[in-house]
């Protein structure tokens, strides 16, 4: 066990990448669900152009609706978790059955709050669960490096929805980071000039976000 | 037992949070279903438990001597104990396994063989399944789920622990493993039995592969890491068929088997498990000579029974199963799954003439039984009401270094009251199977 060829460091990436882009979408639909009550009815348009997703939902309503639910949106919260599942089910002997057991969880939640008479404060329990899948990781996966693995996943989805967003510089250093020591911790392959430029990029005084990513996209080795 | 139906609710729960689910293709879709499970296990008690293991590892050592001669000297034939039709003409007697010894010569390592108890208390085989039987992680889990969800249960019962399962799977797998690390061979993620495959890599410590990082070189087989680094593979517990293990060998359009991979198992360095070729001796019209094998090979009476069976090859059985065509059920030797059986009294005027044609046109491709009325098992009905249904047992033998009987076993149930088809595949569920201590 542990040995980690080319197809499980990918799982085990996107597993990372895709519980972290549930998790903070996730987020920001409870903010702009919030923000949609009162305020901004069609605030909806911004958090997509925010996220770099199409906006094909035409009414507050069916954003609320389908966003967080529709298996046939590519670009929902539930099409996002089916690919954290199905990076997660390829990787039950290297993860565990206890750690696999809080994405499943997650699935199960989704599914009910899409049948429930108030499904955004259901949904919720996806958050928790998915909070307690990355309690699991730390807590029950021995193998430093699969751990390691799945936080850089995590990490370099993070920073890319963070660019996106166009949050403050802060945040993006702080993430940044991060990032770095997981990345250097997953042993895997990847492109030394990418970090060197972003480095340099950071010391400036305001970052470019735009270049910041395009530049992380390429970071990773394949 | 009243502890556990009133937690049923609760270890389904479990169940499901831990993904205990099977594959199913419906109108070529794949989708995953929980795997249904009925708290009212099947119990055995240990005096009947010694008896069914004594005669389980009869049965599985005089078909590993069968299968070691078949692809050898082929005593059994040349000596008329069974007639040579029934072997080479078998689907599962595989020509490129002739003369192949299999590393410390298992053929069957793990052999999943199924059983009814009938009415009147005596045990019959079924079948036997040698190639790549499944089923034995759900009772595994469920016993582990359980053991949480109704404890007094346990501690008021002296039922034997299961939950060795992996560590007498990975005894057998290191027993025949000839230097390196042990692998899980699985077709992937999209096979109905994928949570079995995974759940088991993951309680024996095995690597669970699709094959794609898994190289031949010089008749050996390596997993490659992704630095391109090679690990020696000494075991492959594989969960995809023979026809798809290798594309050099076998099935040349097979795109999960693995290239070259026969050639290293045929030079002796890498073991699979369980070997090719086993098809042979699990097959249906096999099964009928099982009894006159372990007298030819280990010189004992048979401990367990067949179900009565007739071939209808045979001139005076085929007269038999014509006579008697409405009481007996006739299985096709080549289906698996619970496909390909037909019960002589469901079919119409019309359908009963088509099919004796078909028999008496192929006689060889059949095999006709009584119909065994085996013991009905209660189950919980989805109004909480227990009512009987019929169930299978699937014991599960293991041959390593010695040949031993899992303590539990994979109780199938039919939750249609009019069927005998206990298949998960065609909507049966599960039950836990106890082997009391005492």
């Amino acid at each position: 066990m542990g040995i980690i060829t080319v197809d499980k460091s990918d799982h085990l990436l996107w597993l990372g990448r895709y519980t972290e882009r549930v998790y903070t979408t996730l987020n920001l639909y409870f903010q702009s669900a919030d923000r949609m009550i009162d305020t901004t009815p069609d605030y909806y348009g911004e958090f997509c152009r925010k996220i770099g997703i199409e906006n094909v939902y035409g009414s507050r309503k069916n954003f609320l609706r389908t966003y967080p639910f529709d298996e046939n949106d590519p670009n929902s919260i539930i099409s996002n978790l089916n690919r954290a599942y199905d990076n997660a089910i390829v990787m039950r002997d290297y993860i565990g059955t206890e750690t696999m057991a809080y994405i499943q969880l997650a699935i199960d939640d989704i599914h009910s709050a899409g049948r429930s008479a108030a499904p955004i404060a259901d949904l919720m329990l996806v958050i928790d669960h998915i909070l307690a899948f990355w309690g699991c990781v730390n807590d029950m996966i021995d193998n430093e490096q699969i751990r390691n693995i799945i936080k850089l996943g995590k990490g370099i989805e993070r920073l890319d929805l963070y660019l996106s967003l166009g949050l403050p510089d802060s945040n993006i250093i702080r993430e940044y980071r991060r990032m770095k020591q997981f990345l250097a911790k997953s042993k895997l392959r990847y492109d030394d000039s990418v970090i060197n430029t972003v480095d340099s990029m950071i010391s400036e005084s305001e970052l470019n976000h735009p270049n910041v990513k395009n530049l992380l996209r390429n970071l990773i080795v394949e | 037992m009243q502890e556990l139906i009133r937690h049923t609710k609760t270890i389904n729960r479990l169940l499901a949070r831990y993904g205990v689910k099977f594959g199913i293709y419906k109108n070529g879709e794949f989708n995953e279903q929980l795997f249904p499970f009925d708290p009212i296990p099947r119990i055995i008690e240990n005096s009947e438990f010694q008896f069914l293991e004594k005669g389980l590892k009869q049965r599985v050592n005089a078909l590993n001597c069968f299968l070691s001669d078949i692809y050898g000297e082929k005593r059994i034939v040349r000596d008329g104990v069974i007639p040579e039709e029934f072997i080479f003409s078998a689907k599962g007697f595989l020509p490129p396994c002739d003369g192949v010894v299999p590393p410390k010569g298992i053929f069957s390592h793990i052999s999943g063989i199924d059983l009814v108890q009938s009415k009147d208390d005596n045990w019959y085989i079924l079948e036997d399944n040698l190639r790549v039987p499944s089923g034995a992680s759900y009772p595994m889990i469920a016993r582990e789920l359980q053991r949480r969800s109704a404890p007094d249960a346990f501690s008021s019962n002296s039922v034997i622990d299961n939950r060795n399962y992996a560590e007498l799977l990975k005894e057998v797998m290191d027993y025949v493993n000839t230097g390196g690390i042990n692998v899980i061979l699985s077709p992937g993620r999209y096979n109905a039995a994928f949570f079995e495959h995974s759940y088991l890599a993951e309680k024996t410590g095995a690597v669970l592969t699709t094959g794609k990082e898994i190289v031949c070189e010089n008749d050996r087989l390596y997993y490659i890491d992704y630095l391109g680094r090679k690990q020696r593979i000494g075991a492959v517990y594989r969960r995809i068929s023979d026809e798809y293990l290798d594309p050099m060998t076998f099935y040349e359009e097979s795109v999960i088997g693995i290239p070259h991979i026969f050639e290293a198992y045929k030079k002796g360095s890498v073991a699979l498990l369980n070997a090719p070729g086993n098809g042979v001796a699990d097959d249906k019209g096999i099964y009928y000579f099982v009894p006159k094998m372990i007298k030819y090979y280990l010189g004992e009476d048979a401990v367990l029974m067949n179900a009565p069976t007739y071939l209808p090859y045979y001139e005076d059985d085929m007269k038999y199963v014509l006579d008697n065509f409405d009481s007996l059920v006739i299985k096709d030797v080549a289906e698996a799954g619970g496909y390909g059986v037909v019960f002589g009294s469901s079919l119409t005027k019309e359908k009963k003439a088509e099919f004796i044609a078909l028999l008496k046109s192929e006689p060889r491709r059949f095999i006709a039984q009584e119909v065994i009325d085996f013991y009905d098992l209660d189950i919980l009905d989805p109004d909480g009401k227990q009512v009987p249904r019929k169930a299978d047992l699937r014991a599960f033998v293991l041959a390593g270094g010695e040949t031993k009987v899992w303590p539990s076993g994979l109780t199938r149930f039919s939750r249609n009251p009019d069927s005998f088809i206990v298949n998960s595949s065609q909507g049966g569920g599960f039950k836990d199977t106890w082997v009391l201590s005492r």
